[in-house]
Parts: structure tokens; sequence; C-alpha cells
């Protein structure tokens, strides 16, 4: 790659974490800041200009959330949280207040770094206006409104349709229930859950070579939704591997 | 004693005296006809008969209405002059003298015996619910069970609700509402300070609560307070009856604890208090000391990720089996922690399920994803049908459950053997089964595996694992409303685990209108 490092702020209060995902980042080619509080990284944040945003969410001087807050109030610069498990609502609400994924402590680098790429790819397609989104053997095309399946196109109801370009927008992260429910049936149904189910199972037919076993459109268990994204940066391994991988308890 | 403005006793004599009147009238006809047809004279004896009835029948006052209204009808009808109260003969007014003497006589005697007759039934229906109490208080397994004991007992044999307190925290704590019963503010304050030992526990203390009823606060056993406080309500009973009832209360208690101080009952709450306490202690300390071993953990796995990936150990085989070793192992520990984790999660808290609308094919694939790495060397077979109902459940418990049944089934099975995943959806149930090839369950083994810390005895030497995973699935499932089970054809056969969860249908058909416009 001949682009600039791109620079990560990594904020944590334990000296251990930061340096094994300083070492990490590092030695896959980013410049590392480190913040120890959630004061500090807000301070950070404002001083030099930043790709990307890595948030504990216990933190001494102030939660997560306030840190993710603060920032996204005047920046859109992504923002992954790493989270505990068992709090799905949690997650949720970070989300909600504006990050953009989240990692389950203890994690692996190789998840991460998945993460982080896709994080860092969609502000890049956000910046240039790149209107297609590919996804495995599907491509999505915003400009054209048009869904191609192995180049082949495919006739998806408006609903539909409206449901996988949700999904593009944040093509690679997670996108709650509540956030799909409220931008395709409207607010009044954010909690009719099961319309997301039918669908997206009606909509598995339609896109996934095996819809038994979804790769393309994944469930993130009580969260969301995911569009599994690859092969941008020719690591076709990444997201199958950013499943494998994952070391969740 | 008899109170004659006292309207409910009116009430209660009036259906007795009423009968008396009818007897007496019906008595008088016959009488008189015979004494007509027959020519009979002096038939006055002959009013014992419903002095008697109804001294037996309907008590003392309508035994005295009866005589009186014999005498009456006697002068009126059969001593001369006829049709007037006037009597001309002084023999036949001895007569009725001796007459009304021996009614009132027979008629005390008559309700006395009513009233031991009543008394020995009553006894014997004490007897038989004493009975009863101490025959569940034999089998009684712990000590909430005697304590219902003690309050259905109460419940019993006072028709009164009966709620009753362990101990002063339970009091505290408790919102006031108990097994359907609505316990006022006013009464769970002293309840509380009955329970503390600030009060005098023998005589117990009666509270008016907001709505007029009458609480009766009092220790169960006045010399311990191990038994709890019950607090009974008397309803809005004037003072003379309520204290009627509070005889009789002591009296049941006396019985009660008489028979809980012979079963040393005392001595098993104490202990079984001390043992939950302690178990108390030693959830949260596994709670704590977890937590805190998990924070090196997340840098050890992080820390190994990242060495495993790095270039200059890329060459370095034997450095880099042994960094694969460091995050395999920190991996398993972090498994054995978040079991150790959920475990007292369920213990000390419970579990509270999120639940939502789930497709069950997500939880089981996500459940398949997140053991990826373990079934890696197993054979997967896995039978969804397309058509499975939503269910509504919390799915990342369901999915936890899963997790520890496939690892199970990896545990106990053999490389490159089968693990067959399937799910059915029947009679409003869903059900999912995860059958291996591997150890096979022994009669006593299977049903002992849904139990905390089993562990399979022929396994223990060559198997490493807490015995918690299966607790948990199953703690999991229960909190879903549906149940696990396993079977197996027997040691070496292989091991089938099914979940069931429930189905229902809601909500889902009046999609189907608007899905497509």
């Amino acid at each position: 790659m001949s682009e600039p490092s791109p620079i990560v702020l990594v904020v944590d209060d334990e000296i251990q974490i930061r340096r094994f995902l300083r070492t990490g980042f590092e030695l896959n080619g980013f410049v590392v800041h480190e913040a120890g509080t959630g004061a500090e990284a807000v301070r950070s944040a404002t001083l030099r200009p930043i790709d990307l945003v890595i948030v504990d969410l216990g933190l001494p001087d102030m939660d997560g959330a306030e840190v993710v807050e603060r920032i996204r109030s005047w920046s859109s610069v992504p923002i992954i949280v790493l989270s505990v498990r068992s709090s799905e609502a949690q997650k949720v609400h970070l989300l909600e207040l504006g990050a953009d994924d989240y990692v389950v402590k203890p994690f692996g680098m190789a998840e991460l770094l998945a993460r982080v790429r896709v994080a860092l790819r969609r502000q890049m397609r956000a910046v240039s206006g790149e209107p297609t989104v590919k996804a495995g053997p599907l491509t999505i095309d915003l400009a054209a409104r048009a869904v191609l399946l192995n180049d082949k196109r495919l006739t998806l109801t408006p609903k539909e349709y409206r449901l996988l370009q949700v999904l593009a927008q944040h093509a690679g992260n997670v996108v709650t229930h509540q956030h799909l429910l409220k931008e395709v049936w409207g607010s009044i149904h954010v909690h009719d859950t099961h319309y997301l189910r039918i669908f997206v199972r009606k909509l598995r037919q339609k896109i996934e070579p095996h819809p038994d076993s979804p790769k393309i459109l994944v469930t993130e268990l009580g969260v969301g939704y995911r569009l599994v994204q690859s092969g941008a940066e020719g690591d076709a391994g990444s997201w199958s591997e950013s499943t494998a991988a994952k070391t969740e308890s | 004693m008899y109170n004659a403005l006292n309207f409910d006793r009116i009430r209660k004599e009036l259906p007795g005296v009423c009968m008396t009147l009818g007897l007496v009238a019906i008595l008088t006809a016959v009488l008189f006809a015979l004494v007509w047809q027959l020519g009979l004279a002096h038939g006055s004896v002959v009013f014992l008969i419903p002095v008697v009835i109804a001294a037996t029948r309907w008590g003392v006052v309508s035994a005295i209405v009866a005589a009186i209204c014999g005498v009456l009808a006697s002068a009126f009808f059969f001593y001369p002059p006829l049709y007037s109260f006037r009597i001309r003969d002084p023999q036949e007014v001895l007569d009725l003298i001796l007459f009304i003497f021996v009614a009132v006589t027979v008629s005390q005697l008559a309700t006395r015996l009513k009233r031991q007759l009543e008394m020995a039934r009553q006894r014997e229906i004490d007897l038989r619910d004493l009975y009863a109490f101490s025959r569940r208080l034999a089998v009684a397994f712990d000590v909430s069970d005697i304590h219902a004991a003690i309050e259905d007992h109460l419940a019993t044999i006072m028709q009164r609700n009966v709620v009753l307190f362990a101990s002063a925290r339970e009091a505290s704590k408790s919102s006031g509402r108990r097994a359907g019963v609505t316990v006022p503010e006013r009464v769970l304050t002293e309840v509380v300070e009955v329970a503390s030992g600030h009060r005098d526990a023998a005589g117990g203390a009666t509270v008016t609560a907001e709505g007029g009823e009458i609480w009766l606060v009092r220790a169960v056993s006045p010399k311990s307070l191990e038994f709890g406080v019950i607090a009974i309500n008397l309803g809005r009973e004037s003072k003379e009856h309520s204290d009627e009832l509070r005889i009789r209360v002591d009296a049941v208690l006396a019985d009660a604890t008489a028979t809980l101080e012979r079963l040393g009952v005392a001595h098993a709450i104490s202990e079984a208090r001390m043992r939950s306490e302690t178990d108390q202690l030693r959830e949260a300390l596994i709670g704590s000391v977890s937590h805190e071993l998990r924070t090196p953990l997340a840098s050890i796995l992080g820390a190994a990720t990242v060495l495993s990936a790095a270039p200059a150990l890329q060459h370095e085989k034997k450095l880099t089996a042994l960094v694969h070793d460091v995050r395999d192992e920190a991996e398993r520990l972090n498994n054995d922690i978040q079991n150790l984790l959920d475990a007292t999660r369920i213990s000390s808290d419970g579990v509270k399920p999120h639940a939502e609308w789930a497709d069950p094919a997500d939880i089981i694939n996500s459940a398949i994803d997140r053991c990826r790495n373990r079934l890696e060397d197993r054979r997967l077979k896995i039978d969804l049908p397309q058509d499975l109902p939503l269910i509504h459940v919390d799915p990342v418990l369901v999915q936890q459950a899963l997790v520890q049944i496939f690892d199970n089934a990896v545990k106990y099975s053999a490389p490159n053997s089968r693990i067959a995943i399937s799910a059915r959806a029947r009679d409003g149930r869903l059900t999912v089964s995860v059958a291996d090839q591997g150890a096979g369950l022994t009669t006593a083994e299977t049903s002992k595996i849904w139990d905390r810390f089993a562990r399979g005895e022929r396994h223990a030497a060559t198997t490493s694992g807490s015995g918690l995973g299966l607790w948990i699935a199953n703690a999991f499932i229960v909190a879903n409303d549906g149940r696990v089970s396993a079977a197996s054809e027997g040691p070496g056969l292989g091991t089938t685990v099914a979940i069931e969860l429930p189905v229902t249908q809601a909500a889902i058909p009046q999609l189907e209108s608007d899905s497509d416009e």
C-alpha cells in the first residue's frame, strides 16, 4: 500500500492491553497513539488527526460510552468499542451512540484488525463516494439501485432492497435491529423484530449461495445484522477469518 | 352472655327459632286433632319432644322458645277453659310448672351434649390437621418447605390469610406481596420489629392496617426467633371475636412449636441458614476472583495472537507452536472462567432472559460458528428445515447453552466422528437435537449429567472440565421456558442431547399482508 499509514488511537487504562495493541497494530502498518483515561482520549482526538479510535468501556475517569458520545459530537472518525460479554443491551446502546462496531474481550488481534479494516474502508468509501459495495459474490450498486449475484441481476421487492441498502451503507459493520426497523418500516415498528426475521429469511433465499448457513448477511445475536464484506484489499480470507477467529468465550 | 342487641346473634338464631315454632305448631295441630277425635286429655308432656329436638339441633334459645310455646299451647288448647290462657285447676298449674322445669333441664343437658359433640369434632379436625402438618414437616426438605408447612397449617386451621417471614431481612426486603396476599406497610414494619427481637415475642401485637383490617403479628415460637414471624389477617372482627381468634392462634402455634422442637427443626434451620450464607460468600468470592482473572487473560490472549502472527516468528516452527499453545490454553482458561462466572450468575441473581423474536437457524448457526475451532475435526451434519417457526427467547442464552452442548459432544467423542445437529418443530415445540457418536451414557450417568459439578467417572482421568457446562446449559434453557434431555443407547454408543423450546404463534401472519408492496 502506498497510502500513508492509518493512525489509530488506543484508549485503555490497562498498560498491558495497550502494549499488545500497539505491537499488533504497528506490525500491520498502523501508527499508534495511546490514552489511559477518557479525558486524555478526548483531548488527544481533538489535537491530532486520527483515522480510528479504539475505546475500552471500563475507564477510570469516565464511562467508555461517554467518550464515544463526546468524540461523536464533532467527529465522524470510526470508533470501535472493546466490550465485555453478556451485555447485548450495552452493545446496542453504544452502537446507537455512534460507535461503529465492537469487539468482545478477550479477543484476538486478527479479529480486531478485521473490524478495523472494515471501519476504515467504510470511511474511505464515504469520502470517495464509491457507489458499489461487494460482499462475497454479491454486488450492491447504490447509485443504480441494482443488486447483482455473480453478475446476475436480482429482483428484490422495495423493502428487501431498502434493507440491503441500509446494510450496505454500513457494510462490514453491525447494524442494530432498531436501526434497520426504523429505516425500513418506520419508527413505530422499532420493536417488531419478527418483521425483520421473516424478511431476512426471504432475502437470504435470494442472495446467499447457501441460505442455511449464511455467509453474507450474518446475524449478530441480540444486537443486529452485518453485511460481511470481502475482497477490497485482496484479503479474501479476512471475512471468513473474522468469524472463525472469534475468541469470545 | 347473651347480648339482646346483638343482631348477628339474632340472625344466627332465627332459623332455629322459626323451625321450632313450626314444629310446635304442627305438634299442636296433631294433638288438637287427637284430643278432638279420641278425647285424650293432658297432652303437655308431648311438648317435651320439640324442646329436646330444638335443644339438640338449634341450641338453648330455640329450646326455651319451644318450652314457652309448649306451655302457652297447652294452656290455650287443652286446659279448661279452652281457648284462653287462664287455667282453672291448681293441679294443672302444678303440671305446667313441672313441665317448664323438666323442659329447661332437658334443654340444658341437650345443649351441653351438643356443644361437647361439636368440640370433639373440632378437636378431631385440629388433630387431623396437626397430623398432616407433622407429616409434612417430617418430609420437609429445606427451610422453605418447613415455613410453607407452618404457613399452610395456620391458614387451614384459621381460615385466614397467613404470611410467614423467615427473618427480619426477608420482611424488610419483601415488597408486601407474598403468595397472593398483600401485607400492608404498617404490618411489615411490625414484623421487622418482632423478627429483630425488639418486641416481646410471646404475646404478639395487633396492628390495624390502613384499610381497617386487624393483623396479628407474633413470633411462631416465643422461645426462639428461628422459626420466623407470622402475620395473620384477622379481618374486621369485633374485639371479642379477635380475642377468641388469638387464643386459637396461641393453641395452634403451641402445637406447631412442640412438633417443630421435637423434630429438632430449630437446629436444622439455623444450620441451613448458615450453609446458605456460606454459599453466598463462596459465590461472591468466585465472582470477584473470576473477574480479576479475566483482565490479565485478555492481555495474555491478545499478546499471544499478536505473537503468532508476528513476521519474526513465521519461520520458527517450534516457537510458533509454543505461542499457539499459549493462545489455546488461555482460551480454555477463559472458557472455564466464563463458566464459573455464568454459574455464579445463575445461582446468585438467577437468569433474566431478554426475549425477542429469533430465527432458530440463526441461533444454531451462531453457536456452530462460536465452536468452529473445536468442531473442526468432527464431521458435522446439519439438518435445518427452511420453514422453522420463529421463537420468542433470549437468543444469546440459547446460543450459549448450545455451545456448552457442542463442547460436551466434542469432548466425549473421537476425532472424525460425526456430530449431527437437527431442528424440528412439532406440537408447538421446537426441538434441537445434537447427536454424537461418542462415549455415550450409562443409566446412572443419564440421571446425573444435568447436576452441578457432575463429571462422568469413566472419563474423569482422561478429559478435563469442571462439570458446570451442562448444568449451565440446563439453567439457560429452563430460563427460556424450555427443557433439555439426554438419551443414549448405552456406553460407547453416542449421546443425543435435545433442547425443547416453546413456539408461540403470534403476530406472524399479519406480516404476510404488508410484506410486499
